[in-house]
């Protein structure tokens, strides 16, 4: 065997390296599919993640800003509502409309001496404030431009609006140098307190909101026109991102976009870009909030995720290259066995075939000798019976040779009994007998069978008994079962007792007929011959003195075969023998009478 | 009561001032001044209010200040008339008073006021007082015009102060009736202010004694 694995069959090897390949493109299959489906998953999951992040984080940005500018509009109306100012617009006091407008808006707006805008962003306080007349034209302050916020002339232009309208406006003004910075401006109608109409408007500025979300690290700019500002991102990358955005501006009638995503890549990271309408319906021109989401985590995550995956992949490649080789191993050995089997086994049957067919000449050989003997023996035999029997015929014999020769004679019928059966034995080995399946009245047969046993010589004064229903009809042909019965009342004759009994029954069950012979015996069939009895030339250790070759059971039994019954050895004791034969009942066997 | 009789008191005192000027016998314009439509907002209470409308300052329900412009003799002594602050309002909402006036303005209202004014005839700011202010504060408006009162804390507050140089001035009331009396004989421009942007008028003779019937549309 440990030979036999070393170096396996070819067979066994070819299956084993298929088997093996089979495994692995199953497992890398399997592999790359879950590969897959884990892959998309997780950049399923991170996409939503960052969806709801950033749908979150923006949502804070909103909520800051609406808070803050309905905060700072409401301080507007407030402010928009002082008599004072009122009474400058519409007593026709314009000289007195920015000194009493100081008054009120002393805490509204950042006072000049504080120069660093940051501190003044913190608090919301104006960077400037400006009156639009009736017309929307600016009312340009007295001189005291420190007073009302300064601001460049063509900045305080831009503030100015077709017409005030009942709506607070936003707009967003940037200067025309770059970097100069955005101002967030909520241009607030002053209303008539009788009639509600609008007769002139503050305009009050105010620095953009500063919004950063800190932990997710979002950026919220503005962009107005050519000018873009986003907090902490330097002057080339703010370049590259304008040049990113939609041209909204291009489009005469200034309808403003509708809010707009995309992804990019700026200062060497990837950043998701949201940009939205600020002032949508504002007679301001359009001003877009512009956010950075950055997805380096994210995609920092991803690749990790991706990283782990292919680790985990690539071990369970290897761990099922590992266990399918073993599979294959295991699965192609017993095909190995299997092929060293089959192939001893072809060998052995071979041999035994070439055995069975020496075998089978011999036997032919020996069937055809045994039946061409039984022939050639019959002839000499018969000439041998009618030469005596003619010497005998023409009693010139004195009296005690004509006894003789009469034993002489009976002699030649025995010798020729032996060869009928011997012919008949060499008939049934070579398998040329075939047995008809006639209807046989088995009843009659055993009657006939007791005449000739009551007319043979016999001085042991038996008593012969039978159980014979009437009309108990086999399947068979009439002369062999003759012979069967014939052989054994034969034998119940000749090894029976002087004054001994012979006992025959039959009867039939389930489509079968069972006879029976028993005899009391002289001696029993010893138990070490019993299995022996019905071979060919056994005689057991019966007496020597009674005739006999050995031939009668086993023909018996080969015919009681041939029929489709058998014969056995019942019983064999100090008194009694019985020997049972069983045979096909008639109509049972044949189906089409 | 008290706040109502002060202003009867005040314009009787005017009427008084105005007829003692007269030497002969004072004649007596009457009549009745073509009101514009009023504004359709529904006026809670009966009593008008000063709007302005696009620069135009007008009463509503409109009323109109009648008065006779022409030559008239310095007055003796110097008018006074009373504007009060009083259930959060300006009480008249039109005051028409001769150059020269001084007018007070007391608070009757348990909280603060500060009544002041941007208009061009006078500029003014009192700042704030409660009820309790002694003296009463007050303006002398010498300058002709219209004057165009308010309160720095009640932004609703409003209240006009017509200028004239005239003692013979009246309201009318809402259904544009008026009359003036105690006029000396002479030639005058009877003249009708509706609005700072509207003013009707038209020249009237008066005999000694007159009772003169004059519509102005």
């Amino acid at each position: 065997m440990k030979t036999g694995r070393t170096q396996a069959p070819p067979q066994a090897a070819r299956f084993r390296r298929r088997l093996l390949a089979a495994t692995m493109l199953l497992l890398c299959a399997l592999t790359a599919a879950a590969f897959l489906v884990v892959r998309r998953g997780i950049a399923r999951g991170e996409a939503q993640a960052l969806e709801r992040e950033f749908a979150a984080v923006l949502d804070r940005l909103q909520a800051v800003r609406q808070m803050r500018r309905a905060a700072l509009v409401e301080r507007a109306r407030a402010l928009a509502g002082k008599a004072r100012i009122h009474a400058a617009i519409e007593d026709g006091a314009l000289d007195l409309l920015y000194p009493s407008a100081l008054d009120e808006l002393r805490d509204a707006v950042a006072p000049p001496r504080i120069a660093d805008p940051a501190a003044a962003a913190g608090a919301l306080r104006a960077r400037f404030y400006r009156f639009l007349d009736r017309d929307g034209s600016v009312i340009p302050p007295p001189g005291g431009e420190a007073a009302a916020g300064a601001l460049p002339p063509e900045l305080e232009a831009r503030l100015a609006l077709p017409g005030v309208s009942q709506h607070v406006q936003t707009g967003y003004i940037a200067g025309a140098r770059s970097g100069a910075g955005v101002s967030e401006v909520f241009a607030t109608p002053i209303l008539s307190t009788e009639t509600g109409e609008p007769i002139a408007a503050l305009v009050l500025g105010f620095e953009p909101p500063r919004l950063v979300s800190e932990r997710s690290g979002l950026v919220a700019g503005i962009r107005v026109g050519d000018t873009l500002v986003i907090p902490g991102l330097d002057p080339a990358a703010t370049a590259q991102l304008l040049a990113l955005l939609p041209d909204d501006d291009a489009r005469s009638g200034g309808a403003a976009a509708g809010a707009r995503r995309f992804e990019t890549g700026l200062d060497g990271a990837s950043w998701l870009v949201f940009t939205q309408p600020l002032n949508p319906g504002s007679l301001y021109p359009p001003a877009h909030e512009v956010c950075l989401f950055p997805l380096a985590a994210m995609q920092a995550r991803q690749r990790r995720a991706g990283l782990q995956i292919v680790g985990a992949g690539a071990g369970l490649l290897a761990l099922g290259f590992l266990g399918s080789h073993r599979l294959a191993a295991r699965f192609s050995r017993p095909v190995a066995t299997l092929e060293l089997e089959s192939h001893e086994q072809r060998v052995q049957r071979r041999r035994a075939e070439a055995e069975l067919e020496a075998t089978s000449a011999e036997l032919e050989r020996a069937a055809r000798f045994s039946a061409d003997a039984s022939h050639q023996l019959k002839t000499p035999v018969t000439v041998l019976r009618a030469g005596l029997e003619e010497i005998l015929a023409r009693g010139a014999v004195p009296t005690h040779e004509a006894e003789e020769i009469a034993a002489l004679i009976h002699q030649t019928y025995r010798l020729s009994s032996v060869i009928e059966d011997l012919l008949l034995l060499s008939r049934v080995d070579a398998g040329h007998l075939r047995v008809a399946a006639d209807e046989v009245d088995l009843a009659l047969l055993i009657a006939s069978s007791l005449d000739d046993l009551d007319a043979s010589p016999d001085e042991l004064g038996l008593e012969v008994t039978a159980d014979v229903p009437p009309a108990l009809r086999i399947s068979g042909e009439r002369r062999y079962v003759a012979l069967i019965l014939q052989n054994l009342l034969e034998n119940a004759r000749k090894y029976n007792l002087p004054g001994g009994r012979i006992r025959i029954a039959a009867s039939e069950a389930a489509g079968r007929v069972h006879l029976t012979v028993g005899n009391t015996a002289l001696r029993p069939i010893p138990p070490e011959s019993q299995p022996h009895i019905f071979e060919r030339f056994h005689r057991a250790a019966m007496g020597e003195n009674i005739p006999g070759y050995g031939i009668g059971l086993n023909l018996a039994r080969e015919l009681a075969r041939l029929h489709g019954g058998d014969l056995r050895l019942l019983r064999s004791d100090a008194d009694w023998t019985e020997f049972e034969v069983s045979f096909r009942s008639y109509p049972a066997t044949r189906p089409h009478p | 009561m008290i706040p109502r009789l002060h202003f009867l008191g005040a314009m009787v005192a005017a009427f008084c001032v105005s007829g003692s000027v007269a030497a002969a016998e004072p004649a007596v314009i009457e009549g009745r001044v073509t009101l514009p439509a009023g504004r359709e907002a529904p006026v809670l209470n009966q009593r008008y209010e000063i709007v302005s409308k696009g620069g135009v300052v007008a009463p509503n329900p409109p009323v109109a200040v009648v008065f006779l412009a022409g030559d008239f003799p310095a007055a003796e002594a110097q008018p006074v008339a009373r504007m009060l602050q009083k259930d959060l309002a300006f009480e008249p909402r039109i005051l028409p008073v001769r150059v020269g006036t001084k007018v007070e303005f007391p608070n009757l209202d348990p909280t603060y006021h500060n009544v002041f004014s941007y208009s061009k005839p006078k500029r003014f700011d009192l700042g704030r007082y409660r009820a309790d202010e002694e003296p009463v504060p007050y303006q002398i408006f010498d300058t002709p015009g219209l004057v165009t009162l308010r309160c720095d804390i009640h932004e609703h507050m409003r209240a006009v102060i017509l200028v004239l140089e005239t003692p013979h001035f009246v309201v009318t009331d809402t259904d544009g009736r008026f009359q003036l009396t105690g006029i000396a004989p002479g030639a005058y421009t009877l003249k009708a202010w509706i609005s700072s942007a509207s003013t009707l008028e038209r020249a009237v003779e008066l005999a000694d004694g007159a009772r003169l019937e004059v519509n102005l549309e």
